[in-house]
């Protein structure tokens, strides 16, 4: 295959164009960027093709060249093509400069250590210069575009890489003073002052002389990469150039300049000022962006300098140069601009915000520009847009908006009406000729006639709903003008309801100054006309929306009219949304009828499903929880299927969901007492519960089954009283109890918990004897004592007594089942045992460390568990 | 200040994408900045194609509108500006700057050299008005004497060139393309010192300068009690100046006659070296009085080499100079028209052309048409439901003429008929065009002896001026019409002229208008 021809390049380059990443997909992509260098040597194309070669490379470099390599590579093959160009004329010398420029720069390759950069800076600074280079840069007559293309690329490196040039900035002053090209220079002096002034007041170092010196790098000696490289002046999110903030807060430190440095710096700003009238509009538009954005964080460096341009620039309509001049009065505010000098700029601004020979775009930004003018003493909040003080009425007059506006213009210029709207009312001078609420009015009602326009274009109703919007949002607290805005769009509404969508968008968006007057109309247009309509499914979409409690019976009746002609699937989910809401608003007396008759009624069978579920959910759920099973769904919203989604809203909020224990549950002190023993329980929640049942099951057959204990609200700290747990012993022994817990949640949900299990003491089942009945307490003893034998068991053990002693043992421990007592030294104790057995105890005859005691139980199996618990009662205490 | 990214997309309803991107162009070292200054709030510019799709639903050029779309037709989805956000790849892509003029969508995405979440008010945003500046200069190029599809398709071939002069890396060096065209062609001229970037050679040839005078006069007239006519003159001074040397000084002083009306609204090109404060300050904002600066506006300049607008102004002339009215009642099919036209007498009655142009939209075709006219006459464009009214050079010497007559409509075919959101039921409105050379009705001048040159050799001075008609409107007084608040504010105010019906003032002056010969005819 030979190389490829001028058409078959061309063809190449309109495929890569027309999709660039598909192209280099294919299989084409891989070797473009190689055989595009090297085509630029062959003697076969046409120059004219090598531009459009290199064109291709300024637009995606990243693209052809993907790394930084590749990129550094790329380069050097551009400037060994430029160098090895014969030294006649040529078109190549300036697109080859840009093309290894922005490779490199393009490539992240720009760098001290990049062998193509150490190449191409000095090389670019020479030619600026103005310096002969010798063969191969072309004949005298390319010079002169050469140094400034030279200019242009050196201002790119520095925009990419600040303070590239900072060494250079005394070479490119004299270079300005000389007979250098002035535009390019100028820009790249700017650029570099600009940079370099603010490199340096990061670092808190001062302009060390950077002004004046002079050198030029001679032909591949090092280049000065200090403040590139030091001084973090690597391309970094800026601070904000507006509005003047405070210096240290938008990360320009102050610069506090020598005296000397401060000359030298006033000279240069001057001597770039001075010769501004020699660059285009855009150029000294830039120029003074640079240079305010320099001098603003510096002391002592009064703006005035820039005073002697300001009556030519306002004098102009060119947008860049007025735009430039608001970004002064931002930056220097008071310092350059007096009252007077504000009040005329506010002037040109507002003249040239409807001058008649400047175009629409103009306008506009003119007009954003008024409402965010950079004010020297601004009253209102920043960041929000306002009328400034000085731009009364009688100033804007030609700026208010017009039916035969555009429709930005009309929202922009509505919005300045507004604004004068919600002042005038804070001034309250009503009655004179100005009554902007008024023409306000007549407005709004202008562009609903326009919406109202059957098969008008979808425009036309968008922008009244924008004004309307925009309207509300600004005067939503002044009643006259948002009570004809209600009835104006209700009116609209009849006329056209395919409006519908609009209007749910407009009450989704609004408060409820006009939300709420508003769903009251549009529900009482649409259910005071008869259900047969062909605009029935906008008026079902309506009042999906604006449907609640109240006037249920003629939102109900409308339904009923309407149901007989929903026939195809879509009205009828149309009119379900409906039932929906107004299930969700509470209404129940008329609704369950309605939903029988469509569960009956309806075609369509999902149609008939839906409202019998509605139904079931209406007969059998109380309102907040039907609020909450109608809400929106709590499962993830990421199917977008609204039935799916509706249907994970119902399973969620009728299913019981597992959750963790949000108590905790705990045993408090016993209550000996009552015919069968009961656990008293304590619960801490760290959530508020309601309805909250917990449920015990006990391990083995030991206890018959346990009833479920009732709260019907815990709140987090808040003392509940302790729960009573009857147990039911089939065997005097301790259990384990696995608790589970049903709850609801503030959210309305159901919940299902395990909470980890409680422990019931053999010393939890122990109940007292009844009194004896003629007080022979003991003689009851005896007698009890005696009936354990033979069936029952005997035993002896020493129980050992703490320090406190015996007493404060029985005290403690056993006090309700003490039935003989002689204190400190002989307890008789009879303990019952659900369901049926004694347990009986001697205690007599303490000594020091401990008691002897003799026990009697008519179970035997007993024995064991408290011959544990006597062992265990001196530990416990 | 920089673009990241510009391009042309012609708009062509009807096809499948609605259009084509004609010329694009990115600006890589730029973007890398923005990936930078953005950080995470960063958009990369999206292909062609993705982007026009993208562009053409925003700006609604689809053909797609019918139904309601959330992310365009939210009622808080406001654009006031003509900058827009486009979703792309799942991004915003903000701020793209875009408009629509003559078939032709213009935009760009200029560099932001901050955050874009929040979103910075544009006014901060230093490459905005350079993104509408470099739109203006591709659009003035573009237009520039350009009659067909083949000089733009020339034209656009040129662009690449161009913009690799005049904004190599993205950073708009000059708005004036034709400039920068002219500046391939100067290459081989060595530049003398202090050359302006805005001039990129010097001329050699005979000196001569020329001076023309545009006014351009719109006017809104109503013929009712409680809302007032409004008019306005605006008027744009046009130079060429053929002259010798780098920097020659010129010094173009416009002048008005001893009643003439004041300029006021002045701006100036920017190569105006100096203005009186008086011309800064003379503005259609304050209440005229007596004080108000009648001239001479000098306005002294270096020019370039190109023909430029020296300065725009605009002017409150006391009458307009046509006054009208239109009543138009509707009866079933047919609707009653009468149009009465009357030349203020101070103005020239020497026309290039005068016609009145009578649209009825949202209606059927023009059916049958009986009319009588004093002066003049009807052409009727049935299909186009219009009638044109040809008034030609001059109204006769009572200077005033009227037309009445019934027209008939056929019934409405949706495709052909014109819509308007405006003209609905009896709104309507008859529009003027006319253009008058030699004249204008500020009175403002410019004569031999109003140009100095400081330069060698005695230049020709060749002065032009003329007077045309633009969007001047009579609305049809038997309906509701669409007012600005100036209409409203003027008609309370007693500075107004029309304290009585127009009918009245106009046939007082006229004695038997249907005594004049004139043609009546059926068509």
């Amino acid at each position: 295959m030979g190389p490829p021809s001028r058409e078959t390049w061309a063809q190449r380059l309109g495929a890569f164009r027309a999709s660039p990443s598909a192209f280099m997909a294919g299989p084409e992509g891989e070797d473009l960027g190689r055989d595009l260098l090297s085509e630029l040597r062959s003697e076969k194309l046409s120059e004219q093709t090598k531009v459009s070669l290199l064109a291709l490379s300024l637009e995606y470099p990243a693209q052809l060249w993907p790394d930084a390599a590749a990129a550094e590579a790329a380069a050097t093959s551009l400037l060994d093509t430029l160098v090895l160009l014969p030294p006649r004329p040529s078109a190549l010398r300036r697109p080859l400069l840009l093309a290894a420029t922005t490779a490199l720069a393009a490539g992240d390759a720009l760098g001290p250590t990049s062998g193509a950069s150490r190449r191409l800076l000095p090389l670019l600074l020479g030619l600026a210069s103005g310096r002969d280079l010798g063969r191969g840069f072309g004949p005298a007559s390319e010079q002169r575009p050469l140094q400034a293309t030279a200019c242009e690329c050196l201002r790119e490196l520095e925009s990419c890489k600040p303070g590239l040039l900072g060494g250079y900035l005394g070479l490119l002053r004299s270079l300005l003073g000389q007979e250098g090209p002035v535009q390019p220079l100028s820009l790249l002096l700017a650029l570099a002052l600009r940079n370099t002034l603010v490199i340096q007041a990061r670092a808190r170092a001062g302009l060390q002389g950077l002004l004046v010196a002079g050198d030029t790098p001679a032909a591949g000696g090092p280049w000065n990469w200090t403040l590139a490289e030091d001084g973090d002046a690597h391309l970094q999110p800026q601070a904000p150039s507006w509005p003047a903030a405070e210096e240290e807060a938008c990360g320009l430190a102050v610069l506090e300049p020598s005296p000397e440095e401060a000359r030298e710096l006033r000279a240069a700003v001057a001597q770039l000022l001075d010769t501004s009238y020699l660059l285009t509009p855009v150029a000294q538009a830039q120029l003074l962006w640079l240079l305010g954005w320099a001098l603003r964080g510096l002391r002592g460096q009064p703006p005035v300098l820039f005073k002697p341009q300001l009556v030519r620039l306002l004098g102009t309509a060119q947008l860049t140069l007025l735009h430039a001049v608001l970004a002064l009065k931002a930056a220097f505010g008071e310092a350059l601009f007096t009252a007077q000098d504000e009040a005329l700029l506010l002037r040109r601004l507002t003249l040239a915000a409807q001058h008649p020979a400047l175009p629409l775009p103009a306008h506009l930004f003119y007009l954003h520009c008024l409402l965010n003018f950079p004010e020297n003493w601004p009253l209102g909040p920043t960041g929000e847009e306002t009328a400034p003080l000085l731009l009364g009425p009688r100033l804007c007059r030609g700026l208010l908006p017009s039916l035969l506006h555009d429709p930005s213009a009309l929202l922009a210029h509505l919005h300045l009406l507004c604004l004068f709207c919600a002042e005038d009312e804070e001034k309250e001078e009503k009655g004179q000729d100005w009554c902007p609420q008024h023409y306000l009015g007549e407005l709004l009602a202008g562009l609903r006639q326009r919406a109202a326009l059957h098969g008008g274009p979808r425009a036309l109703a968008t922008l009244c709903f924008q004004a309307s919007y925009l309207v509300v949002h600004c005067l939503a607290t002044q009643p006259t003008v948002l009570t004809p805005l209600t009835h104006g769009l209700a009116q609209l509404y009849r006329a056209r309801p395919a409006l519908a969508p609009h209007f749910v968008d407009l009450l989704d968006r609004v408060g409820p100054e006009l939300g709420e007057p508003l769903r009251a109309a549009l529900r009482q247009e649409v259910v005071s006309r008869p259900g047969r309509d062909e605009a029935l499914r906008w008026h079902l979409q309506i009042l999906s929306k604006v449907a609640d409690g109240k006037a249920p019976s003629a939102t109900l009746g409308f339904l009923r009219a309407a149901a007989a002609h929903c026939s195809d699937w879509g009205l009828q989910q149309a009119l379900l949304q409906v039932c929906r809401a107004l299930l969700r608003a509470g209404v129940a007396e008329g609704l369950a009828d309605l939903l029988q008759a469509l569960a009956r009624q309806l075609e369509d069978p999902d149609g008939r499903d839906h409202a019998r579920l509605y139904y079931i959910l209406l007969a059998h759920l109380a309102g907040p929880k039907l609020g909450v099973a109608l809400g929106p769904s709590l499962a993830a919203p990421a199917l977008t299927s609204s039935l799916v989604a509706e249907n994970q809203g119902f399973a969620a909020v009728l299913m019981v969901q597992e959750a963790p224990a949000p108590m905790q549950l705990s045993v408090g002190p016993r209550r000996a007492a009552g015919p069968v023993p009961v656990l008293q329980l304590q619960v801490e929640v760290l959530e508020p519960l309601y309805s909250v049942e917990l449920r015990f099951r006990v391990e083995g057959q030991l206890y018959g089954p346990l009833g479920a204990v009732h709260v019907p609200c815990l709140l987090p700290g808040r003392p509940c009283r302790p729960l009573h747990l009857p147990l039911r012993p089939r065997r005097p022994a301790p259990a384990q109890l696995a608790v589970r817990a049903l709850f609801a949640t503030p959210a309305g949900l159901t919940c299902h918990a395990h909470l980890p299990p409680l422990l019931v003491n053999f010393a939890d089942l122990f109940l007292p004897f009844p009194q004896a009945p003629d007080g022979d307490n003991q003689g009851f003893f005896e007698e009890l004592w005696d009936s354990c034998l033979p069936e029952g068991a005997e035993s002896r053990l020493w129980c050992p007594l703490g320090p406190q002693g015996l007493e404060a043992l029985v005290a403690r421990h056993l006090e309700p089942f003490v039935v003989v007592a002689q204190p400190p030294t002989s307890y008789h104790v009879a303990i019952r045992l659900p369901p049926a057995s004694r347990l009986l105890l001697r205690l007599e005859a303490a000594q020091g460390d401990g008691v002897p005691v003799a026990l009697r139980t008519d179970d035997w199996a007993v024995l064991p568990m408290a011959g544990d618990y006597l062992r265990g009662l001196s530990a416990a205490v | 200040m920089a673009q990241r990214a510009v391009w042309l997309i012609s708009h062509e309803p009807g096809t499948p994408l609605c259009g084509t991107v004609r010329f694009s162009r990115r600006y890589p070292t730029v973007e890398k900045r923005a990936k930078v200054f953005n950080g995470t709030s960063y958009v990369p510019i999206p292909e062609d194609g993705p982007f026009l799709k993208a562009l053409f639903f925003e700006l609604r050029l689809l053909d797609d509108d019918k139904d309601f779309v959330e992310s365009r037709d939210s009622c808080s989805h406001i654009n006031k500006t003509s900058v827009y956000g486009l979703l792309v790849g799942g991004g915003e892509l903000w701020p793209v700057v875009a408009f629509l003029k003559n078939n032709m969508i213009y935009a760009c995405v200029p560099l932001v050299e901050q955050t874009l979440s929040p979103r910075p008010p544009l006014i901060s945003i230093s490459g905005i008005s350079q993104s509408f500046e470099l739109l203006f200069g591709i659009q003035d190029f573009l237009h520039l004497g350009q009659k067909n599809e083949t000089e733009l398709n020339t034209k656009l071939n040129q662009l690449p060139d161009l913009l690799l002069q005049a904004c190599p890396f993205g950073t708009l060096l000059d708005a004036n393309l034709q400039n920068s065209l002219d500046s391939i062609n100067f290459a081989s001229v060595t530049h003398p010192q202090k050359q302006p970037a805005w001039k990129v050679g010097t001329y050699k040839g005979k000196p001569q300068v020329s001076v023309s005078i545009t006014e351009k006069v719109k006017s809104m007239q109503y013929d009712k009690q409680d809302i007032a006519d409004t008019w306005q003159v605006v008027g744009a001074v046009t130079c060429k100046c053929d002259l010798e040397g780098i920097m020659p000084n010129v010094t173009i002083s416009l002048s008005l006659p001893t009643n003439g009306s004041p300029l006021q609204d002045i701006l100036v090109h920017p190569c105006v070296t100096s203005l009186d404060s008086a011309i800064l300050t003379s503005s259609s904002i304050d209440a005229m009085d007596d004080s108000a600066f009648s001239g001479p506006y000098k306005f002294p300049f270096t020019p370039p080499l190109e023909s430029f607008n020296l300065c725009y102004y605009t002017s409150q002339v006391p009458v307009p100079p046509i006054l009208g009215f239109y009543q138009m009642k509707e009866e079933e099919i047919q609707v009653k028209i009468t149009v009465n036209l009357k030349l203020h007498e101070s103005v020239k009655n020497n026309f290039e052309f005068c016609e009145a142009r009578i649209p009825f939209y949202n209606r059927g075709p023009v059916t049958h048409v009986e009319y009588k006219v004093s002066f003049g006459q009807l052409e009727v464009f049935r299909e186009r439901s219009l009638l044109i009214w040809i008034i030609g050079q001059k109204f006769p010497k009572s200077m005033e003429i009227s037309l009445s007559g019934t027209v008939t409509f056929g019934a409405k075919s949706h495709e052909k008929q014109p819509f308007d959101e405006i003209c609905i039921g009896g709104t309507a409105y008859l529009k003027l065009h006319f253009k008058i050379l030699d004249y204008t009705l500020t009175g403002c001048y410019a004569d031999q002896h109003s140009v100095q040159v400081f330069a060698s050799g005695k230049p020709k001075i060749s002065t032009h001026r003329k007077l045309i008609s633009s969007d001047y409107y009579i609305w049809n007084s038997k309906a509701p019409a669409p007012i600005t608040y100036g209409s409203l504010l003027l008609s309370l105010s007693s500075w107004t002229l029309n304290g009585h019906s127009r009918k009245d003032e106009i046939s007082r002056s006229s004695k038997k208008p249907e005594e004049n010969q004139g043609n009546t005819g059926q068509v």
